[in-house]
């Protein structure tokens, strides 16, 4: 049959969903376009396109690891703590091979800033391959082995900083000054972590969808069992997998130092991971495994950075205050909206029985409490009462139409 | 057992259950189509149909599993709308689901009562109460398990048993078997047989959904037949024969396969020699023991056991999918081989099927192409990366081969019914071009109409020089294919049979021997 008749086929370049996520993106930027008493995007659009997108790229870069984890049926707890730890590596290790321009603020030269890079990538190449040998030799579930090296790397890379800058300087230090001009131009040219945050979009696009290996990794993810007894050598993709996630997180781990001009083990990439499944979520991984794309991921990554932007536009504060509140609110609504046409279909109900009755003051609190903080307590209290009714109204509405889907 | 008696009472009770025009629909299937049934109490009513005609679609409806798009459902005369499972439990209908629902890690007992545990006088949970209801349960069905057994260290008769002793508890006055039968042993069923003798004279009503002809001629009083959603019709047993069902299942008379000629048989593929396979957990000692067999190219030897005898440690140690502790010898054109991961015997060209698809063989997730292709991605490389025409040529060809039915190669593949699924994982390892193909009863839960194209496909590849080993629960499915049979009992050796020497009786007696 000819393929352009064939219903079946994934669609060339985006499926619906996706769709509905450039849509969702387009009408963020619309409504912080509008709702902006500043109107930041009108005035200064190139200030804040950059923004948006060095916070993209950033994020983006590890998300796709992250998919490619999750896709192949694992989780990667630990690229928060991957991005401090392949920071630390790359500034200690400038700090032992030039520690007198670095104590100086001066330039350590490109062949320093390669090796100490290529160190960071090497040791994401390391965290991977330690993942995947506590997951497949020792058996661990992914999520107790990369929980333990999720807390565990951080504190890696803490005591690395301490016992370097009190080796190699007068005094130890919790963190280490990185301004080598090779990381300001970094910083101040959006477009280099953008630019790689395309090319290795583009580089696992390739891998997942056009290489063996792409598909050995969707069959993994899909079952695991039947990945084995069909000749794949799953520990092998494993390791792949969980090396490309450490590894994106330690080149974000570098543009998050030149970002910074600091490497900071303490905080830097603090709840990353998080916000990098998140971005998977929302672009429609399935944490089961087995199922995910590349565009989705990096629309997952720009809906998140979109909405975080708007937020901060509309209410004027920082940023992170509401980052992790966004950040939950989007992947249970992203998760929830994909799921209403089963939902309607199955008979499932939003509200069910007593659990349904005490979600309803839950939420309402909830996004009265968000309002009174954001708006003025007047406004909290009426959108808690709005809350109330019209989820009230909503189960009500469930309850009358459910015998009547039943026959 | 007499199911005389159970005709007498017709007519004068409501029916026990009475649906009309049930309709459900999936998106783009019809899986129940103005479906009408009528069940008189008290009697074994048996439901007939390949896969796909909607029997399972029926048990869920009656089980408050789905909810039918339109019609009308009544039990015992009164007009029933089940929303959930509890309804179903509450209007006295107890489902014995294929894949059954026991909590593995729950004892027995707390299998039996969950969601109705008993409590003591403070509220908490009543263990000894249930474990002594459970005993009563499980004795009046002649079945020696102990209440307090973790459920899943119970073989699957035994769990089945445990599920009927959970709807005696319920006192369901409806039992819906769902094709109970299909992975129990011989011995194992023929107990089920005498329950569900008990459960008939207690005078439950028990719907039984089967496309087993023996079982089903031997215990219903009428028997329904569905075909792709539709009643056919609803006939008594006296007044039928399983040639008609049968026919009226597959909606066309099944072409008896030819007679086959002796295949020829090439030079020697494999041979095993005292092969022994630890089993140090077990009293037993050992999974296989001292297991010597040969196969040579074009001729298919077929494994006989019952469950638990070892077939599918032996084919998943040949393949390398097992524990590779076991000893012996196993050559491979006359040199030894030891297989420590299935990639090793892929590329010696080996390939297996296994028993059970769904957990071993598909992936989900992946269409139809992504199926059959997985085995041999590297064919269909242009300069490294996949061709996507190059990979549907490769397909194409495979599932032409097989005679895969599917609506696009880009098809869901948990779309496609079973039969047509089985044929997608033999195309999958056929585009590997194997000599030796592993076959883990291949044709569990596929409908008779697919049972006989496999047939015919596995003679075509035999015929063709591949060495075929074939397990099979089904003693009649060996012997009309397997050049040479040999029978495992309890991870022992016990017969070796050419075909012409075997018979049912004869492999019944070595395999419980």
């Amino acid at each position: 049959m000819p393929p352009h008749q064939d219903s079946f086929r994934q669609p060339f370049l985006l499926r619906r969903s996706e769709w509905a996520l450039v849509l969702a993106i387009v009408v963020a930027v619309g409504l912080t376009a509008l709702l902006d008493a500043n109107h930041s995007y009108a005035t200064r659009p190139l200030e804040s396109l950059r923004d948006i997108a060095r916070n993209t790229a950033l994020l983006g870069i590890f998300a796709l690891g992250a998919t490619v984890v999750i896709i192949a049926g694992g989780i990667d707890l630990s690229a928060g703590s991957m991005i401090a730890l392949s920071g630390t590596v790359c500034a200690t290790t400038m700090l032992a091979l030039a520690p007198v321009e670095m104590m100086g603020f001066k330039p350590v030269g490109p062949a320093v800033v390669a090796v100490a890079c290529a160190a960071s990538l090497l040791a994401g190449f390391l965290v991977g391959t330690l993942h995947s040998w506590l997951i497949t030799a020792i058996r661990l579930p992914p999520f107790i082995a990369t929980l333990a090296t999720l807390v565990g790397l951080r504190s890696f890379a803490r005591a690395l900083c301490e016992s370097a800058t009190s080796a190699l300087t007068p005094t130890k230090s919790a963190l280490v000054n990185v301004a080598d001009p090779l990381f300001k131009t970094v910083r101040d040219n959006v477009w280099i972590p953008v630019a790689m945050f395309g090319v290795l979009a583009c580089i696992t696009w390739l891998i997942l969808t056009r290489t063996v290996l792409g598909r050995h990794i969707g069959a993994l993810g899909g079952n695991e069992q039947a990945a084995r007894l069909a000749g794949i050598r799953t520990d092998n993709v494993k390791w792949f997998a969980y090396c490309f996630g450490a590894m994106t997180a330690a080149l974000a781990g570098l543009f998050y130092v030149a970002n910074e001009s600091v490497s900071a083990p303490v905080n830097q990439g603090r709840g990353h991971e998080l916000n990098a499944i998140a971005a998977a979520v929302v672009g429609g991984c399935s944490l089961a495994g087995g199922v995910g794309t590349v565009p989705g991921t990096v629309l997952g990554a720009i809906f998140l950075r979109v909405v975080i932007d708007a937020v901060s536009k509309i209410i004027k504060t920082g940023a992170d205050v509401y980052e992790g509140l966004i950040v939950g609110i989007v992947v249970v609504m992203a998760v929830t909206l994909g799921q209403v046409g089963q939902m309607a279909k199955g008979g499932r109900k939003l509200l069910p029985g007593s659990l349904g009755l005490c979600a309803i003051p839950t939420l309402a609190i909830l996004s009265g409490a968000i309002v009174a903080m954001t708006a003025g307590p007047r406004a909290g209290a009426s959108v808690a009462g709005a809350s109330v009714v019209l989820l009230w109204l909503l189960r009500a509405w469930e309850n009358s139409r459910t015998p009547a889907s039943s026959m | 057992m007499n199911h005389d008696n159970h005709e007498v009472k017709k007519d004068a009770a409501p029916h026990a259950v009475c649906m009309r025009g049930i309709t459900k629909r999936f998106p783009g299937v019809v899986a129940l189509e103005d479906m009408s049934l009528d069940v008189r109490p008290g009697e074994l009513h048996a439901i007939c149909g390949e896969n796909g005609a909607g029997k399972s679609t029926l048990v869920k409806i009656l089980s408050g599993v789905y909810q039918p798009d339109g019609g009308t459902l009544e039990i015992g005369g009164e007009m029933v709308r089940f929303v959930c499972t509890r309804d179903a439990e509450h209007a006295g209908v107890a489902i014995i689901h294929q894949e059954l629902a026991l909590v593995e890690e729950l004892s027995v007992a707390a299998n039996v009562f969950l969601g109705r545990e008993k409590r003591t006088a403070l509220g908490l949970v009543d263990d000894r109460a249930m474990a002594a209801e459970c005993a009563q349960l499980l004795e009046s069905l002649e079945c020696r398990i102990a209440p307090d057994v973790r459920t899943g260290n119970l073989r699957v008769g035994d769990q089945q048993l445990v599920e009927i002793a959970k709807a005696l508890s319920l006192h369901a006055s409806i039992v819906v078997m769902d094709e109970p039968t299909s992975a129990l042993t011989e011995s194992e069923s023929a107990r089920l047989e005498r329950t569900i003798a008990k459960l008939l004279a207690r005078g439950t009503t028990i719907l039984y959904i089967s496309h087993k002809m023996g079982e089903v001629f031997r215990l219903a009083d009428r028997i329904t037949v569905l075909r792709d959603g539709r009643h056919v019709r609803t006939v008594n047993r006296a007044d039928t024969s399983p040639e008609e069902i049968t026919g009226w299942m597959v909606g066309r008379k099944i072409a008896d396969r030819p007679a086959s000629a002796p295949r020829v048989r090439g030079k020697q593929l494999l041979e095993v020699r005292n092969l022994c396979l630890p089993w140090p957990e077990h009293p037993r000692g050992y999974r296989l023991s001292d297991i010597s067999l040969s196969l040579c190219a074009g001729e298919i030897l077929g494994v006989a056991g019952l469950m638990g005898a070892g077939r599918t440690e032996l084919l998943e140690t040949l393949f390398g999918a097992g524990q590779s502790n076991w000893t012996g010898d196993i050559l491979l054109e006359g040199r030894r081989v030891r297989f420590l991961h299935p990639r090793e015997a892929c590329d010696r060209r080996i390939a297996m099927v296994s028993e059970d698809r769904k957990r071993l063989g598909l992936f989900p997730d992946l269409d139809v192409a992504g199926n059959v292709s997985v085995c041999s991605l590297h064919e269909a490389l242009y300069g490294g990366l996949l061709s996507r025409s190059g990979e549907d040529a490769l397909v194409a060809g495979s599932v032409r081969e097989t005679g895969v039915k599917t609506p696009s190669l880009h098809a869901p593949i948990m779309g496609l019914s079973g039969g047509n699924q089985q044929k997608c994982i033999i195309g999958r390892w056929l585009l590997t071009r194997p000599d030796i193909l592993l076959l883990d009863d291949p044709t569990r839960g596929i409908d008779v109409g697919a049972k006989a194209e496999l047939y015919t496909l596995i003679d075509q590849l035999c015929r063709n020089g591949m060495g075929v080993i074939l397990t099979s629960s089904e003693l009649p499915e060996l012997l009309s294919l397997a050049d040479r049979i040999i029978v495992l009992a309890e991870g022992r050796l016990t017969a070796e049979f050419s075909r012409s020497e075997a018979t049912e009786a004869k492999i019944m007696a070595a395999a419980t021997g």
